[in-house]
């Protein structure tokens, strides 16, 4: 129904007054956020956590609806134009996205506040080790910043003695759940994914990879989740942009409006202990083995990217989708710095053109070839 | 230091506990399940349970969520010197408690379950538009389908109404008269919706929250077609000044300073259902991005 974009045609004419009739008032309920792209707008609904597509005349025409009638909005086109008009308003009605009054909007419908809360000081930790241990002093930290996700990608296979002694390393801190991926063992049976699943509290999800033989399916009891992978994966894997991985919730999408989607209150420790905001990042702020936690951040350096939104990063900001959209400032185009020297290019691994509205593989873009071979990627890596 | 009243797991108290820790702010938070003597250390009352100690002087501020806080009761072996001493720690006891609550403090044990029937009469006299209502022990003023039936306590769920069951009680239409006797029931005018308003007040602030939900279809409100399957939508909401002023009114008048209130709108109406003290209020926070977790927080 909305794939014919520019079909509105306005009248010219003069606008008669229409007072006599009780006038009509379209409002939008302020949990409905419309983000505009280059050619077209994602509505989002915050309420109900859900975003659909729209032609970039339904922008223009909520606008119009915010300040005029829709009675005097109805006047301004054209008598075919008015049929597509009624329906988009039928349309927003039906979707349930606002309601009509008489007389006057509803002016006691407040705004909602974009502002974007959050107790932590810390949310995520990334770590990359090569042996799933960690140190007693890092454990600290992780307390006192009261960090609650840790994710590990660790270089080796982990033993069961290992997955446990990691989870259980961390009784009585906040930390509430935990993501490992590692190499495979096949020393970890079936058997031990059970006692795993006793002795572990924390692990929500396991990956293992340069897996032959899968040992069991991952099952829907379970409090953890199993995936497993033939191929060798590296840190590196991360970063990619996919549809599928958009959500839309009303934290998220507050966080993204006013915070970089990908790096806000994140920190990274890579396999040589450097302090970064993720481990895929080269810029390092200290090192583990020298500093804790809390004095990189009494730095206050590692925090140059947390309020870098995507209105400031390049192709993104005439994105439909980057207030839903992850980030990755670990793998970029490298196109763009701003003036303190900030990368503020487009994801690599992004494979979305807001120009054209296509999406294609992003790791056969020619024009991408320059960043892919920067960071040593083989060129089929984003294959899936 | 901040004592927190509340019952093990309530969510509201955890949430509310995370921010006070964000804002490095001394807390103890006295579960269901403690009872504590009350003794004295270099003449400073200190309160001691199995799991927490504390000087009642240290207290800086009260936040009563749920339950209650419990005090130990020493029995004697000679009645007369029992029934003496019950009379000793009940003023003790007492002596306590007004203390607490003469801290600054976020509702009180004393008057968080509030009388519905009180509170309606209260909310007339301050002049807030009230349903009408009537008690009454049989159907006869009754007008079918323009008349409900509310529970008159606080709580709506009976404990054990069968073995194994407990049973909730709902506001529900009269849809047909019965023609016996009852016990006396609260019958109250059916008014005709646009939407809810459920109105969050904190010492004199209002946050309110539009309750639209598909079934209230009416003139102002159009909402065409609709799913049964689609949720409510909470949006924020600003009441008039003049019923704000008036929520204040009642509030004081209840010595309440925080607490949820029901409206329904009806053109331009603004009918107040009733109170509640210690209900739950996240989940509209998080609709309406109110923060209210924090605004409790900073307040105590
Ligand atoms: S261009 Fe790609 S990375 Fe940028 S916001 Fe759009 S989908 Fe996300």
């Amino acid at each position: 129904m909305f794939d014919l974009s520019n079909r509105l045609l306005v009248a010219h004419k003069t606008i008669q007054t229409t007072d006599e009739i009780t006038m009509r008032f379209f409002n939008l309920y302020s949990d409905i956020f419309i983000t505009k792209g280059y050619n077209r707008i994602l509505i989002s609904d915050l309420g109900r956590n859900s975003s659909k597509l729209y032609p970039l005349e339904l922008y223009e025409l909520i606008a119009e609806l915010k300040s005029t009638s829709i009675d005097r909005v109805l006047e301004n086109y054209e008598p075919e134009s008015k049929i597509i008009v009624q329906e988009y308003i039928d349309y927003l009605l039906e979707r349930e996205y606002g309601f009509i009054t008489k007389e006057d909007w509803d002016r006691n419908f407040s705004p909602l506040s974009y502002e974007y809360q959050d107790y932590q000081p810390i949310s995520n930790l990334f770590i990359e080790v090569e042996k799933l241990t960690i140190s007693e002093t890092l454990i600290q930290s992780i307390a006192n910043l009261g960090i609650k996700h840790l994710a590990v990608f660790c270089r080796s296979a982990a033993s069961l003695q290992e997955l446990i002694s990691f989870d259980n390393a961390f009784e009585n801190t906040p930390l509430e759940g935990m993501e490992i991926t590692s190499a495979y063992t096949t020393e970890l049976t079936k058997d031990s994914f059970a006692l795993l699943q006793r002795q572990s509290q924390r692990i929500y999800h396991l990956q293992f990879y340069q897996c032959q033989e899968i040992p069991l399916l991952s099952n829907t009891e379970s409090r953890f989740t199993l995936d497993f992978t033939k191929d060798t994966l590296a840190i590196n894997s991360c970063g990619k942009v996919n549809v599928a991985d958009f959500n839309t919730n009303m934290p998220k999408v507050l966080e993204a409006i006013n915070h970089n989607s990908c790096l806000h209150k994140k920190l990274g420790i890579d396999v040589a202990g450097n302090i970064k905001n993720c481990p895929a990042l080269p810029q390092s702020f200290g090192n583990i083995h020298e500093m804790t936690l809390e004095q990189v951040l009494r730095q206050g350096a590692i925090q140059q990217y947390w309020d870098m939104t995507k209105e400031e990063i390049m192709v993104c900001k005439d994105c439909e989708f980057r207030n839903v959209c992850t980030d990755c400032r670990a793998f970029t185009e490298r196109s763009h710095t701003n003036k303190l020297g900030y990368d503020i290019s487009k994801p690599l691994k992004c494979g979305y053109d807001p120009y054209s509205n296509e999406w294609s593989d992003w790791s056969l873009n020619p024009l991408k070839q320059q960043a892919i071979a920067y960071y040593g990627f083989k060129p089929l890596n984003g294959k899936k | 230091m901040i004592l927190i009243i509340s019952k093990n797991n309530e969510v509201t108290t955890t949430a509310v506990i995370k921010e006070l820790i964000a804002m490095n702010k001394q807390f103890i938070r006295i579960h269901e399940d403690e009872v504590f003597d009350i003794n004295t250390i270099k003449k400073r009352i200190v309160l001691t349970s199995h799991r927490n100690q504390f000087f009642l002087d240290e207290v800086s501020a009260v936040w009563y969520r749920r339950g209650a806080i419990e005090f130990n009761r020493m029995r004697y072996q000679n009645q007369s010197i029992d029934r003496y001493m019950f009379e000793v720690q009940h003023w003790l006891v007492e002596y306590v408690l007004k203390s607490l609550e003469g801290k600054k403090h976020i509702n009180k044990q004393s008057n968080s379950h509030v009388n519905k029937l009180l509170v309606l009469e209260k909310a007339k006299e301050v002049g807030l538009d009230v349903p009408g209502y009537f008690l009454a022990e049989d159907m006869e003023d009754v007008i079918v389908n323009q008349t409900i039936v509310k529970p008159i306590s606080g709580t709506p769920i009976i404990d054990d109404i069968k073995e194994q069951h407990n049973g909730i009680m709902y506001t529900s239409v009269i849809e047909q008269k019965s023609e016996s006797d009852f016990f006396i029931s609260f019958f109250q005018d059916k008014i005709e919706k646009d939407f809810e308003i459920r109105s969050f007040y904190l010492n004199k602030k209002i946050y309110s929250t539009a309750i639209i939900s598909q079934n209230d279809e009416k003139t102002r409100i159009d909402h065409r077609r609709y799913n049964s399957e689609i949720p409510n939508r909470n949006v924020p909401y600003k009441l008039p000044a003049e019923v704000e002023h008036k929520i204040d009114l009642l509030m004081h008048s209840l010595d309440l300073n925080c607490g949820s209130l029901d409206f329904i709108k009806s053109a331009d109406k603004f009918y107040f259902l009733e109170i509640n003290a210690i209900g739950q209020f996240l989940g509209m926070s998080n609709a309406c991005n109110y923060g209210l977790e924090r605004e409790i927080a900073a307040y105590l």
